[in-house]
Parts: structure tokens; sequence; C-alpha cells
């Protein structure tokens, strides 16, 4: 486990899923965004959101295409 | 929502091959970003002219500190959010694609951008979702590479390759050309659509100093089509002897021209000027220039004309 680094709120407010525009769900402990309309959560490395869907992790059950 | 329609726009950069060069010159970029210095510093000019001040910035393809440092300067911009391309450039806030831009729309009030999106495939897309992104009255202001960039290496490599191999090969980037800027712009939703161009000269000792500052840069070839293979040796070096012949100057040195076009555009807003009606006009246009009015003989209204 390493120490978290914090994002800054401000930038959360404005960061959406690039694939659906969607709004993100901040889960601060496993260090990602959760895009729940496009099935994807996006990593956030070194506090340093990456928001490409070729990096974002799957989620599992209720897959979406779309 | 119409967003990102990519499926009809042709794919002519290898995005991931942008992505790679730009990280991989991350590293030592420091040493030759003497272009996107000078350009943050006139994008930062260009800022201070519009007399506004904007709560939220948002920076896309930012890489190393030069347009932050440039535009922080006149504290016109409370917050400046920097998108990037790789975790290796300082001072990046997340990492996206300006093409699938992860950007809430109506949240910006300022997008900036330092010779960055020439590399995208879908220009009138990613002018759209950036359109979206901003609020009413909100600025677009970007520095992209224009056409006539490296125009010098363009015909040598084309002229040698012809003659040593029979065939021309994409070997430099295809750049949107300033006669299609504002109509990019306008056709983008933007409001006042403005573009304009300047072409800085750089001289370097030959074309291996031209091509090893491209590299450092991050800015070689990404052309979905380029040659995948190392190019023969013998067009690198007959592509430098026809460079010397045709565009040496006195001193032996060769000049490399980088034509930077600068696309501005607004949201759209009521506040905004816009063209009156016909016909609704207050004052004169003979008072305003100070002249006496002629009648040009026909009329619209005979019975009101004087």
């Amino acid at each position: 486990m390493t120490a978290k680094s914090t994002v800054d709120p401000k930038l959360l407010e404005i960061l959406v899923c690039p694939v659906t525009k969607q709004a993100l769900r901040y889960d601060e402990d496993a260090q990602e965004l959760i895009s729940e309309a496009a099935g994807l959560a996006y990593p956030i490395r070194d506090g340093i959101p990456i928001m490409l869907a070729d990096e974002a992790r799957p989620l599992e059950g209720d897959q979406k295409s779309d | 929502m119409p967003t990102s329609e990519s499926e009809n726009s042709a794919i002519i950069f290898d995005r991931n091959a942008v992505r790679r060069h730009q990280a991989r010159a991350a590293a030592s970029f420091a040493e030759h970003d003497f272009l996107f210095r000078e350009v943050a510093e006139r994008l930062a000019d260009r800022l201070q002219d519009i007399k506004r001040s904007f709560d939220v910035g948002i920076s896309l393809g930012a890489r190393g500190d030069h347009l932050r440092e440039s535009l922080m300067g006149n504290d016109a911009i409370s917050v400046l959010h920097e998108m990037g391309s790789n975790t290796g450039s300082p001072g990046i806030a997340f990492i996206g694609d300006e093409e699938a831009l992860p950007v809430k729309p109506n949240s910006a009030d300022l997008i900036v951008s330092n010779l960055a999106l020439h590399w995208t495939n879908d220009v009138p897309g990613t002018l759209i979702q950036c359109r979206q992104a901003l609020k009413p009255d909100g600025l677009f202001m970007a520095a992209i590479l224009g056409g006539e960039t490296l125009t010098e290496l363009r015909q040598v490599l084309m002229e040698v390759e012809a003659e040593i191999s029979g065939g021309v090969s994409p070997r430099i980037s295809p750049f949107a050309e300033l006669s299609d800027a504002a109509s990019l712009l306008q056709r983008a939703g933007f409001n006042l659509p403005v573009a304009d161009s300047d072409t800085i000269t750089v001289t370097y000792s030959n074309v291996f100093a031209l091509m090893h500052d491209l590299r450092g840069m991050g800015e070689t070839n990404a052309v979905v089509t380029r040659p995948k293979y190392f190019s023969k040796r013998q067009i690198f070096l007959r592509a430098a002897e026809r460079y010397s012949e045709l565009f040496a100057g006195s001193d032996g040195k060769i000049p490399a021209s980088f034509q930077v076009l600068y696309l501005t555009g607004w949201a759209p807003d009521a506040s905004q000027q816009k063209p009156l009606r016909p016909g609704t006009a207050s004052t004169r246009l003979a008072d305003a220039l100070e002249t006496e009015e002629h009648s040009a003989g026909e009329t619209a209204d005979p019975e009101n004309s004087n």
C-alpha cells in the first residue's frame, strides 16, 4: 500500500468520463474514478487521474457495452 | 449528445505514437523546448490583450512549464488545470486525450493549448468538445502547427526520396492550413472566430541537428502510414546535401520554418456582439464618416428618401 496522494477537489468537479461525458464517482480507497455509465474505473496515479479509456479497468458484474 | 463522431473522420495520426514520442521526449524536453517557450509567450501576450479574467482555465496537451509560467504571470486566471498526454511532464493535473475530452460540459472559462492540437485526427470533433466544455462566453485559444511548417524539409525529402527510391512516403505530418482554420472554429460553433499565423524560422548547422531537435520535442512523424522501418541512410545523406544546396545561408547554416496558427473563438453568449437586423441602425453611416450622404438613385422606399 502506497501513501495516498490527494486529488484537487476543484479538478474532480470538472472531470467527466471521456467516453460518456457522465459524472464520475471518486473511490478514495481504490484511487479510482468510476464511470458507472461506461462500466470503467479510471486509475489515479500519484494524484494524477488517467482519463484514458485504454488505461481504465472494466468494472465487473453488470457489463454495459455503451 | 453530439460529441466525438470520429467514425467519419479519417485516421491520419497514430495517437499512440504521438503519446509515445512525447513521453520519450519528456525527460530532456527542456533542451528542445524553444518553440514551445516562444509560442507560450505569444499566447500569453494575446491573452493579456483580452481584458478579461478567467476563473477556471484548462490547458490541453500541456508539456513543460512554459504556458503555466507565461499565463500565470498576469494573474488573469485563477486556476489552471493542465491536461497532458503522459505523467512525465511537470505540473500535469490529469492525463487525457483531446479527441475524447474528459471535461464536464459548461465548466471552463478558458481553454488554451500550446502546440498540441495539430496531432488530432478529428479536429472538428475536438473543437466541438472544447466549445461544449466552455461556459457561455468562455474563450478558446490554441496555437497549432500549420501546413507551411518544415516546408524546406518536406520539399527536400520528397525530391530525394523520389530520386533514390522512385517513390514518396509521408515523412512529415500534414497540418491544417490557415485558410481552413477560421471556418473550422465557426463550424464547431464558436462565435467571433479569428485565425492568424506567425512563421518562426530556426537555423541549424545541418539536417541531422534539425532531426535531433524534432525528436527532442517529441514532434517526429506520427502519420499512420509512415515508413515503419529506418529510412535508408543514403536518403538522409543526400537530403542533407540538397537541403544545404537549396536553402543554406552564407554561413552554411540551414533554416527550418515553423508556421504557427493561432485559433481564437468564444463560446456563444447573448452578450456578444452580433450584426443588427438590416434597417435597424440608429446612426447614419454618413454621420460616422463625417460626410454628406448621396442617394445612389434607387431606394426601397421613395416616399421617405431625401
